[in-house]
């Protein structure tokens, strides 16, 4: 039989797990659109046009990248927290190193995507 | 100043079943993804070092491989062992993110019919994605 939480989203938002909840979500999010650019990838490689079209817009290159890009970072801190337990007792300093690393480069991918979007 | 004791498990009694070879899966998956990056990125950079390439160019043939567009395209091994590891680095990516996905299904979707449905449908999404990437890749 199937796990029931029933715990609605305004329940879930207010959940006080501050930072290591937040990222708990965005990692999600990130997850889902990662999985979301695949396919269109996939699609857009199988020759299908509206894909590519799709794959060519700023827009979706910031969404893509923005949730992407933190997806990648904080798998990293996942992966590494998860193979030194040790660590975990650290794991909100963890966060804000990877909200440090984060936003740098973050930064730098919007400026191109921005740059690329109004031709420069 | 008393610290908090660390709420892990040692591996001998986490038991090994179904669950625990999948969260291994999902962690060596992307390890594996960073390792393939690390690849292309180097490769990259080793292309840049022969043709004075630069980083958009690498960041391209790293990310973006056209064998067309890199010299060293000319070489067959350098040809079949990208293909290889793009191959490679899609079924992981591939096997990574179903695996994940599903998992958040699993989370929001609490039926029993409604979970093997999305187990049974994205199965058959990993094989007809995987089976379109491999023969694009290889047949580009």
């Amino acid at each position: 039989m199937g796990l029931k939480r029933n715990v609605g989203l305004a329940v879930a938002l207010r959940y006080k797990g501050k930072t290591p909840f937040w990222s708990y979500i965005l990692h999600r999010i990130g997850g889902s659109a990662l999985f979301t650019f695949f396919t269109i990838y996939i699609m857009a490689l199988a020759g299908v046009d509206f894909a590519s079209g799709i794959l060519g817009n700023w827009l979706f290159q910031i969404f893509s990248l923005s949730f992407g890009l933190f997806h990648i970072i904080n798998g990293l801190r996942i992966t590494i927290l998860d193979l030194f337990p040790n660590l975990i007792r650290r794991q909100r300093e963890a966060i804000w190193l990877e909200w440090a690393v984060f936003l740098p480069l973050y930064g730098f991918m919007l400026f191109v995507v921005f740059r690329s979007a109004v031709g420069g | 100043m008393e610290t908090a004791k660390p709420r892990t498990l040692p591996l001998s009694k986490r038991g090994f079943n179904f669950e625990m070879i999948m969260w291994i899966f999902t962690r060596l998956t992307a390890l594996a993804m960073y390792g393939f990056i690390l690849a292309g990125l180097i490769g990259g950079l080793i292309v840049s070092a022969q043709t004075g390439a630069n980083l958009a160019d690498i960041l391209r043939w790293a990310f973006l491989p056209n064998l067309n567009e890199n010299p060293l395209g000319a070489y067959i091994w350098i040809t079949i062992l990208v293909k290889l590891m793009v191959i490679a680095f899609v079924l992981i990516v591939s096997g990574h993110g179903v695996h994940g996905v599903l998992e958040i299904l699993d989370d929001y979707f609490a039926g029993v019919v409604a979970r093997r449905w999305f187990r049974n449908g994205i199965i058959a999404y990993a094989l007809v994605v995987n089976a379109i990437a491999i023969y694009v890749i290889w047949a580009s």
